[in-house]
């Protein structure tokens, strides 16, 4: 059997929600392509305004990039979030949904979070000012790192291409709130 | 092959079940590889073969399922299809399974394991034997999820099992239901069938069925779906025969195991195929309410309770699913197993990458856990109520599809990525009293059951019918329902502006609303799956935020036989969120639920009126101002949307035309919307450090409700790893902990 493999311009719909529905089924459906990951990545590399390497999308609007010798996570729109180690919400912008009348404008029947048990936490872009995340957690629980990836591994053993360096994969999230915002 | 022994066990080649059972564990042990098949002789030589056998087996539990909705009469089986049909190995290992409720298809097994190590062998198991189970120590998610199992011999040796489960909605428990709100130990949950034999010869015995006339409320309903469950059973035991005759017993003993192993591979393959290796995070929050409802005063207490979650996709492709930190289990039926979790992993797993219809035990081993004993995921006692285990398994188990989808996504196969509903607070209505017949009532309504909006895709909204743990849905019909129910349908609609917003927003649950009928006197229990409402669960992805969750309206003393009398309008669904249809058409004393898991204050008679919004609560996807105007302006000519919230939400302008009877979306005023929130959120949006100083004061002044203070206590003393992170991301000292008031 040949292999299968979509044209980027297939991808690029695909992306953006504009491929039509026949046609998405038919991707669910079928057998994977191989090559779908440099595909994507070069698709994405071309919708971004900056130079910056992508190494792996993390959301609609993040990615990780290579800059200089470090590993970023930066927004669609340049805003730079720091080392992909650290969560990136730490360098966005917040917002707790606490007074009722916030929470009745998502939710406008009788059922609704409780403020004072659920922080209902947006995650702004400093840059553009877009939603990035929403984090529902009881009041008090700690950033949400949704995902720290193993890159080195990632593209060492099943890319089979390393990174010209290395990183550990480790979470320096609570490193980083000891060094710069502990008193 | 393997060498025959003189006949002394039951099971293949003479030996016992437990050998057999010892020596697979201690060779998988060895070799890390299903039944130490390290070389796959039969795929490699024949792989058509080999894929024959698997699609006439496959065919066999697929026919077995539809011949128990032939025979079943109750409406769970025959309209909404809750039940499934899998095949074993002979030490309780899943080879293939049906559709269906495919949670339970490692449990069955899981069953038959328990079954060999108590040594039921030695008691007697002989060919035509069934064995039923609803015991959740032993394996399973509820009680009223009942399995029937029956062994498959060759000419006298046991060579495989054949299991069916199927949801009953009574079972005799302390309040009617199958899942009571207010059972607090398994003594209140009703029958208790400790994988006790049920049939010999394939005809029940008489002294189950006497057990099951008297342990139940609606005793008919409940044997004859024992009796589609034999049914399918005999139908796959006999197609299995047939297979074997064909195939040879060897051939058939040798593709068994190679099937699992084949299918462990592929799993992790897969995953190293369409995923990124790392770690993701997110805590899950389970909510007992026990003070509104009949559980005992030792019990009746309010609690919540954390599962903090870290899901590995580690370097080799296996997953592994860490639960340190959890809190305590209590006397309530929201804790959840080990059982429980694999099953959920099993059931996701199926769904999302081992589609392809080979899914089996082999998909499950390429999954490890850490599940601390003596906690909310694994109690100490095996007399835990357990109506409500998939608690986590539907919550955070779907968080953690959704976290999988995630790894989709940054492989860049986003058509794969589905983000989750997680049917949490997705009322049903459990109801006793007076039926419309005259008759003593007690009866589970799930018409909704797997019927909830769908989380969102990431390029696509979520669809209108979706749960994890029912993949092929159904509502049933009306019709069938009431003939069971003292309620007619006065309409069944989607719930305008009820979706979890985002660029693709979740998909929309169903409100229905009921003419009580024919009863003097019927009491709801708003029987919820599990709780979730003080605190949404943490699915809102990329900027999407969680959806509506549920509610119900009762309207008692209802005038509507003068309404109806009058040929005046009743109500079919909201209307007017402002001033719903059933508020401003119908007069009376109405009651608001917003809480699952209670009995609603008032009792209902003939003529009053029901209305229940099934809101599980599914994910949005991406920001909502980056909605694309068109699929607003479908949602708003489909009056799903209101204009308001089009505005408010994803700050889309749209003007509606009389004459066309369509809205026209105002690209101008749209970009100016979506300009001026862009920069309200920059304005009112805080930097990260402020708001971790202002929180972190909180915590450390002790000001956050009690019960949350309890919370983070429990998961502080218990775990191992997790109370580090915490106290760390909080820079608060080591040996930290809350003073509880």
């Amino acid at each position: 059997m040949s292999k299968i493999s979509y044209s980027k311009e297939v991808i690029r719909d695909l992306i953006e929600g504009k491929l039509p529905w026949s046609q998405t089924k038919s991707i669910i459906s079928g057998y994977k392509d191989e090559d779908r990951f440099d595909k994507y990545v070069e698709v994405l590399q071309e919708k971004v305004a900056w130079q910056e390497k992508i190494l792996l999308p993390l959301t609609h609007e993040l990615y990780i990039v290579q800059k200089g010798s470090d590993r970023i996570v930066k927004c669609s729109c340049g805003q730079e979030f720091g080392d992909y180690r650290v969560n990136w919400k730490l360098n966005a912008l917040i917002h707790v949904r606490e007074s009722e009348e916030e929470v009745k404008e998502l939710y406008p029947y009788p059922s609704a979070p409780d403020a004072e048990f659920c922080e209902i936490r947006e995650f702004y872009c400093p840059g553009c000012g877009t939603q990035l995340w929403v984090e529902t957690v009881p009041f008090g629980y700690p950033l949400v790192f949704d995902f720290l990836p193993d890159l080195d591994t990632f593209y060492a053993e099943w890319l089979k291409r390393p990174l010209p360096s290395q990183k550990e994969f480790t979470d320096l999230t609570c490193d980083f709130i000891a060094q710069n915002w502990a008193e | 092959m393997e060498q025959k022994v003189v006949n002394k066990g039951i099971g293949w080649g003479g030996n016992t079940l437990k050998e057999m059972l010892d020596k697979k564990k201690q060779l998988w042990s060895d070799t890390g590889c299903y039944y130490g098949l390290q070389e796959l002789s039969l795929s490699a030589s024949a792989p058509f073969k080999l894929e024959l056998l698997h699609a006439r087996l496959l065919a066999a539990v697929i026919a077995g399922r539809e011949t128990t909705r032939m025979i079943s009469a109750a409406p769970q089986v025959r309209e909404v299809a809750e039940l499934a049909v899998a095949l074993y190995t002979p030490e309780g290992d899943c080879l293939l399974q049906s559709t269906g409720i495919i949670i339970h298809i490692t449990l069955m097994g899981q069953v038959v394991e328990w079954m060999i190590e108590q040594g039921y062998e030695e008691e007697g198991i002989n060919d035509g034997d069934c064995f039923t189970s609803n015991d959740n120590a032993i394996s399973g998610l509820h009680p009223p999820d009942v399995y029937d199992i029956t062994p498959i011999f060759w000419e006298g040796e046991l060579i495989g099992w054949v299991g069916t489960v199927i949801m009953e909605l009574e079972i005799g428990a302390v309040v009617p239901g199958c899942m009571p709100s207010g059972a607090t130990d398994r003594f209140s949950e009703g029958l208790r069938l400790s994988a006790e034999k049920s049939a010999e010869n394939d005809k029940h015995l008489k002294s189950f069925e006497r057990r099951i006339r008297f342990g139940s409320r609606t005793p008919d309903l409940l044997l004859l779906n024992r009796k589609g469950a034999l049914a399918a059973n005999v139908k796959v035991r006999e197609e299995v025969k047939k297979a074997v005759a064909e195939f040879g017993i060897d051939y058939y003993m040798g593709a068994t195991r190679e099937l699992v192993e084949l299918e462990r591979r592929a799993q992790l393959e897969r995953v190293k195929r369409r995923t990124v290796p790392g770690k993701f995070h997110s805590p899950t929050t389970i909510e007992v309410d026990l003070t509104r409802t009949i559980a005992p005063p030792t019990h009746a207490i309010g609690r919540v309770t954390l599962i903090p979650c870290d899901f590995h996709i580690k370097p080799d492709g296996r997953y592994f699913l860490d639960f340190d930190g959890t809190g305590a289990w209590g006397w309530h039926a929201a804790n959840t197993t080990p059982s429980a979790i694999q099953g959920a992993v099993s059931m996701i797993l199926t769904q999302t990458i081992a589609y392809t219809g080979n899914a089996n035990q082999g998909t499950s081993l390429a999954v490890d856990m850490n599940v601390p004993y003596d906690s909310f995921v694994w109690p100490s006692t095996p007399n835990f109520a357990s109506g409500w285990l998939f608690s986590w398994p539907l919550s955070g188990g779907v968080k953690w599809m959704t976290q999988q989808s995630h790894a989709f996504f940054c492989r860049g196969f986003v058509e794969e990525f589905r983000s989750g509903v997680t049917t949490s607070s997705g009322v049903f209505g459990a109801m006793t009293g007076k039926d419309h017949l005259g008759n003593d009532f007690n009866f589970l309504s799930t018409e909704a059951a797997g019927c909830w909006g769908g989380g969102a895709f990431a390029t696509r909204d979520g669809v209108t019918a979706s749960a994890a743990f029912m993949p092929n849905v159904d509502m049933g019909s009306v019709e069938i329902w009431e003939l069971m129910l003292p309620t007619l349908w006065l309409g069944r609609k989607l719930l305008p502006d009820s979706c979890g917003w985002g660029r693709y927003r979740s998909g929309y649950s169903a409100l229905s609303t009921f003419l009580i009928y024919k009863t003097p006197l019927l009491a709801f229990d708003t029987s919820a799956t599990f709780l979730e409402d003080k605190i949404y669960p943490n699915i809102g992805m990329f900027g999407g935020y969680p959806s509506q969750g549920a509610f119900s309206k009762l309207i008692t003393n209802a005038n509507t036989k003068e309404l109806i009398s009058q040929e005046k309008p009743l109500a079919h669904g909201m209307g007017n969120p402002d001033q719903s249809d059933l508020e401003k058409n119908i007069d009376g004393d109405l009651t608001v639920v917003t809480r699952g898991g209670i009995f609603v204050d008032s009792l209902a008679k003939d003529g009053d009126v029901y209305q229940c919004f099934y809101g599980a609560i599914a994910s949005g996807v991406g920001d909502p101002i980056k909605r694309d105007p068109a699929l607003a302006r479908k949602d708003l000519d489909n009056g799903l949307l209101g204009i308001e919230r089009c505005r408010s939400m994803h700050c889309i302008e749209a003007k509606y035309d009389q004459e066309t009877e369509e809205w026209a979306v105002d690209e101008g005023a749209t970009a100016e919307l979506r300009e001026k929130r862009s920069k309200e959120r920059l304005a009112k949006g805080i930097p990260a450090k402020e708001w971790w100083e202002k929180r972190r004061q909180h915590l450390a002044e002790g000001r956050l409700p009690r019960l949350l203070k309890v919370m983070y206590n429990e998961s502080l003393t218990k775990g191992q790893r997790w109370p580090g992170e915490f106290r760390r991301f909080w820079n608060l000292p080591e040996t930290f902990t809350f003073k509880e008031d």
